[in-house]
């Protein structure tokens, strides 16, 4: 804790320019691993031997061409089945839970702490605990291996839950007074929630859509057990199953990691602002 | 609402995707009388690469009409933890290549081949039986382990070929004072790293003892035992000794293999597959000698099987042991085993010669040790017969060859051995 | 799942008060009664009751499938399973290599969430800057949850491994004479895991920090330099005791997911050498797949669960106790 205090301390009383360096410094240092995995993405593996931290003095595409024209089309299946899952999950997560918020936000008080209480389980639980029982379920109802099966458990596990509570914290913000005289008026319960309600808690839905998205996207252990390689692989299943053991060229490594994990980070660019809002409105409650 | 249109849009495309894509099942069984796909698990390694296995499964697709195959890959050596997982998924293979079948015959998951196939075709038909029926055919053998070892660094050393265990540890004496590490250990790498004790245990127990697995399953002997506890000692005498390279246990299979082929290791225990990996140009600076014993006898670890299992609930299980015997019995095949794997073919009434095969002096000389006679041992936690470990111990045994490498305790790691296996042979 | 954090409020928060207008309005009857009293046709209860039934059959059913299945000694094997009482559960305690994993998932919890915090904290205060170039960099600092943790473990293998690039650089900048052996040794290999998780996770915990630290009001500092307050004295009593909300979410987070992790340490070390890099999750995977015993491998998730929850909830209300007492 002194070490701390001293350390920013002495962050504070850095000049500007001095700061600004060490800044670089640290940061540059931090992201050095993903800088290492994207220069040596587009270096031919003897350069990579030959200087693996250097820029990509001869860049090649070569590792791209590779890994995009491989005969089991790795990325390319890879990157539409993980489309497939993350948006179907999306789409159904969102009305699914805001819904239920909505619903639950209109009950008794101890209703509501009861209900959230036991959403919140599911965001402790560790996916291992309930994958095998998941299997087994997704197996009675004949959605085993199956896209619909892996979205299903999707849609209802510990991402309802988080959305759940998403939403929870943003319909606190919506007026208590525009709600009743929408019902007052004669709104069904479901136009109220539609027409009036969503809209007010659209920061919510896109908090929940974003995290969402990329979770899903970066899923790893219902894709593997729940899926299986005959139905296709997800992007990042698919890596996994394919580099295995013996690949250790280090290029065509690369190329394929590159491939893989580009779409999330340009959809984290892109979306900054609201990835950090997103962060940070929960924070701040 | 344009944001409802959306979203109504956005669900009708990923439910139509949903099903278009198909709820993923039985895509295995086709019609009746056309093609029937069929599954077929296999794992690759620097020698079986995905090029050998799509070209052997076409060949042999060929002798078969009907039948199309669909390769899987494991994604690691662990094929028999993979076609677990598989099974609970309710995709169980229809073909399994190389597994154990005790991990699933009991079950009744595996078809056994029909022992008349079996006997006509084979030198050692009851080889890899488990329970007296076949799941696997036993196309070839190997050695688990040989030790490899650098014919140069060897002659630098003025280190001679050892019979007997002291001599083997003069070997090493000579190799490290030479500046050479005297064995290659692919540690990080679980199989790898057990075979140094797969070698020790075979030649000091097993050899004195063919029966002991058989005994141990039974339970009258025990891996706390004194000649086991003194033979895997061994191991960490030779450890202590600095024998192994410094960081053994981050040298994964691939690199082990780079490591000793260009020479910066004199030995390297391991499968005779390795005679597959042996660099072409300087083949001949390679050789082999069976694990040391005490007394110098020649023990051979030995191991049968080579081929794939069939699932009993494959769609169409006729067509699925068609393919299965026909890619077993496909001469082209068999030559690519054994000149880029090292298989030992066990075809009756095949020599080496009838392959049309181009092997080194290694190889052949490795194979003398086949065809002789000498003492030969179930491979221990490599056999696939009922010798095999109960389910879960190969992983344990691997797993405490990792260990004892840093730690000390050879009675406690033995022990502990000893209780996993109970409980595993229980269950 | 890849859940690794909530954004939105840690688990069994006393904040569950109601939704929207329960502050100051009256508690009137079920929604969906109109004015007159009559019932109308609810679709919003219709979608509500689909989201709870969905979570009842894929959370709680499985929960309590888990449980049962704890109870017998199921194999996939074997035909038939039994009824084992309380077995499984006993066995837990004589079971080596499961305390080890306990012992090893929790000491990697403690160290990941201290280093995460602690590295959090100091970009935090490092970049708290609003011009383009920090902005920038804050950017960059959250990459590392950006990438899925397959990725993550591939990049960090290959920079880990013996002839990886970790050691490439330092032999090259002449730092190293030798290789050294990242993963090689139990220690080794659990120090790496160390690392690669606190890395991933101090891209949330900068980011979390760094919204604290702008919620900060600046005229609380300015009162305080007036007062002749240094830096350190400002940091030690200003900032701090108004990061403690920041550090409660960013304990719970790390913890939690460090507890449920799978996929980057099956990807860097595939729980070697030696068992000795297994978390609690990948042995409750083993058992279940290597060992044939889904039983006891019910048995080990449900006792996972139960230790999980009770340290969240108790390092949760320890810090948040913490947090109305600062």
């Amino acid at each position: 804790m002194t070490v701390l205090t001293g350390l920013t301390a002495a962050f504070r009383r850095l000049s500007a320019p001095a700061r600004a360096v060490v800044a670089v410094i640290v940061v540059f240092g931090f992201i050095s691993p993903i800088y290492l995995a994207l220069v040596n993405a587009f270096k031919s593996t003897p350069e990579i031997a030959a200087s693996p931290a250097g820029l990509p003095l001869h860049a090649t595409l070569d590792n791209l061409r590779t890994a995009w024209e491989r005969p089991d089309h790795l990325i390319q299946s890879g990157l539409r089945n993980s489309l497939i899952v993350t948006v179907s999950t999306v789409v159904l997560v969102v009305p699914l839970a805001a819904a239920l918020s909505f619903y639950l936000s209109r009950r008794s008080r101890r209703f509501q702490a009861t209900a959230l209480a036991v959403l919140a389980t599911g965001l402790m639980i560790p996916p291992q605990v309930v994958l095998l029982p998941t299997i087994r379920i997704l197996g009675w109802i004949g959605l085993d291996h199956s896209f619909a099966g892996l979205v299903l458990s999707n849609v209802s596990g510990g991402y309802l839950s988080f959305a759940v509570f998403v939403y929870a914290g943003f319909l606190r913000s919506v007026p208590d007074e525009i709600v009743e005289a929408a019902i007052l008026d004669g709104a069904s319960d479901l136009r109220v929630w539609w027409s009036i309600v969503m809209p007010l808690v659209r920061p919510a839905t896109a908090t929940v859509a974003i995290f969402l998205s990329l979770w899903t996207w970066n899923d790893f252990l219902n894709p593997l057990f729940i899926l299986g390689p005959l139905t296709g692989q997800t992007i990042t299943t698919g890596i996994y199953l394919t580099i295995g053991q013996y690949s250790v060229d280090y290029g065509q490594l690369f190329g394929i990691m590159f491939l893989a994990g580009i779409i999330p980070v340009i959809g984290y660019l892109a979306l900054q602002k609201q990835f950090i809002s997103g962060l940070t409105s929960g924070s701040g409650k | 609402m344009r944001r409802k249109f959306f979203i109504a849009a956005g669900t009708a495309l990923a439910l139509t995707a949903l099903t278009a894509c198909g709820g993923g099942d039985d895509d295995n069984a086709s019609s009746g009388g056309g093609t029937t796909t069929l599954t077929y698990l296999t794992f690759e390694t620097p020698s079986l690469t995905s090029t050998f296995w799509n070209g052997s499964i076409a060949a042999a697709e060929k002798d078969v009409p009907g039948v199309k195959i669909k390769r899987i890959t494991a994604p690691s050596t662990d094929r028999d933890g993979y076609a677990k997982q598989l099974q609970a998924s309710g995709q169980f293979p229809d073909l399994l290549q190389s597994i154990s079948p005790n991990n699933f015959a009991p079950a009744g998951l595996l078809k056994p081949f029909d022992d008349q196939w079996v006997d006509a075709n084979f030198l050692l038909p009851k080889g890899n039986a488990v329970g007296g029926k076949v799941y696997i055919p036993p196309t070839n053998s190997q050695v688990i382990p040989l030790v490899f070892y650098n014919k140069k660094l060897f002659a630098k050393a003025g280190a001679e070929v050892p019979k007997t265990w002291a001599e083997f540890m003069t070997a090493c004496a000579r190799l490290k004072a030479s500046g050479t590490t005297p064995l290659e250990l692919g540690g990080a790498d679980p199989f790898a790293a057990s075979m140094p004790l797969v070698g020790l245990i075979s030649a000091d127990v097993l050899g004195k003892n063919p029966a002991w697995i058989t005994q141990r399953i039974a339970g009258t002997t025990h891996f706390a035992d004194p000649d086991v506890q003194a033979s895997v000692q061994k191991y960490r005498d030779l450890i202590k000794a600095g024998y192994f390279q410094k960081n053994a246990l981050s040298v994964k299979y691939d690199d082990s293999i780079k490591d000793f082929t260009k020479g910066n290791t004199a030995m390297y225990p391991m499968g005779s597959w390795l005679l597959g990996s042996l660099p072409k140009e300087n083949v001949d600076d390679f050789g082999t000698f069976p694990w040391p014993t005490d007394d110098g006898s020649v023990v051979i670890p030995f191991s049968v099987g080579g081929s794939m299992a069939v699932s009993a609930k494959a769609p169409d299980v006729t067509k699925a042991i068609a393919f299965a015997k026909a890619w077993s019995l496909n001469p082209d095949n068999l030559k690519l085993l054994i000149e880029t794997d090292g298989a030992f073919p066990m075809i009756k009434g095949k020599g080496l010669s009838d392959y049309g095969v181009t092997v080194s002096k290694a190889f052949t000389d490795s194979y003398a040790l086949v065809t002789n006679k000498n003492t030969k041992v179930d491979a221990i936690g490599w056999v696939t017969n009922d010798n095999a470990l109960p389910p879960g111990l190969n992983d344990e045994f691997y797993s405490m060859a990792q260990a004892l490498f840093t730690k000390d305790d050879v009675a406690g790691a033995l022990k502990s051995l000893d209780e996993k296996f109970d409980a595993a042979a229980k269950s | 799942m890849a859940l690794d954090h909530r954004p939105a409020r840690p688990p069994g928060t006393p904040d569950n008060s109601g939704g929207p207008g329960t502050a100051g309005s009256s508690r009137r009857g079920p929604a969906w009664l109109s004015a007159t009293g009559r019932r109308r046709p609810n679709g919003l209860a219709v979608i509500a009751g689909v989201a709870a039934l969905l979570y009842a059959g894929f959370i709680l059913l499985p929960l309590g499938l888990s449980l049962a299945s704890s109870l017998t000694d199921e194999n996939p094997l074997k035909a038939e399973s039994s009824f084992v009482g309380l077995d499984n559960y006993q066995h837990l305690f004589r079971d080596g290599r499961l305390l080890h994993s306990l012992a090893f998932t929790f000491a990697l919890a403690a160290v990941v969430t201290l280093a995460a915090n602690a590295v959090g904290l100091g970009l935090a205060v490092l970049l708290d800057r609003s011009s383009l170039p920090y902005r920038l960099m804050r950017t960059l600092a959250f990459l590392p949850q950006v990438l899925s943790g397959v990725i993550v473990g591939f990049i960090w293998r290959s920079v880990l491994t013996q002839n990886g690039l970790a050691n490439a650089l330092l032999m090259d900048a002449g730092i190293i004479r030798e290789p050294i052996g990242w993963l090689g040794t139990p220690f080794m290999a659990s120090l790496s895991i160390a690392i690669v998780m606190a890395w991933v996770l101090s891209g949330f915990t900068t980011v979390v920090y760094l919204a604290a630290l702008q919620a900060v009001p600046r005229d609380l500092y300015e009162a305080a330099t007036v007062d002749g307050a240094g830096a350190a004295r400002r940091f030690r009593s200003i900032t701090f005791p108004l990061l403690a909300p920041a550090t409660t979410i960013n304990v719970t987070i790390c913890l939690i997911t460090v507890l449920k992790l799978y996929d980057v340490i099956t990807v860097v070390t595939g729980g070697g050498p030696a068992s000795s890099t297994e978390s609690t999750a990948l042995y409750i995977v083993k058992v279940a797949f290597t060992q044939n015993q889904f039983g006891y491998s019910s048995a080990v998730a449900v006792l996972l669960l139960v230790v999980s929850t009770g340290v969240s909830l108790l390092v949760t209300s320890l810090l948040r106790r913490r947090e109305v007492s600062l």
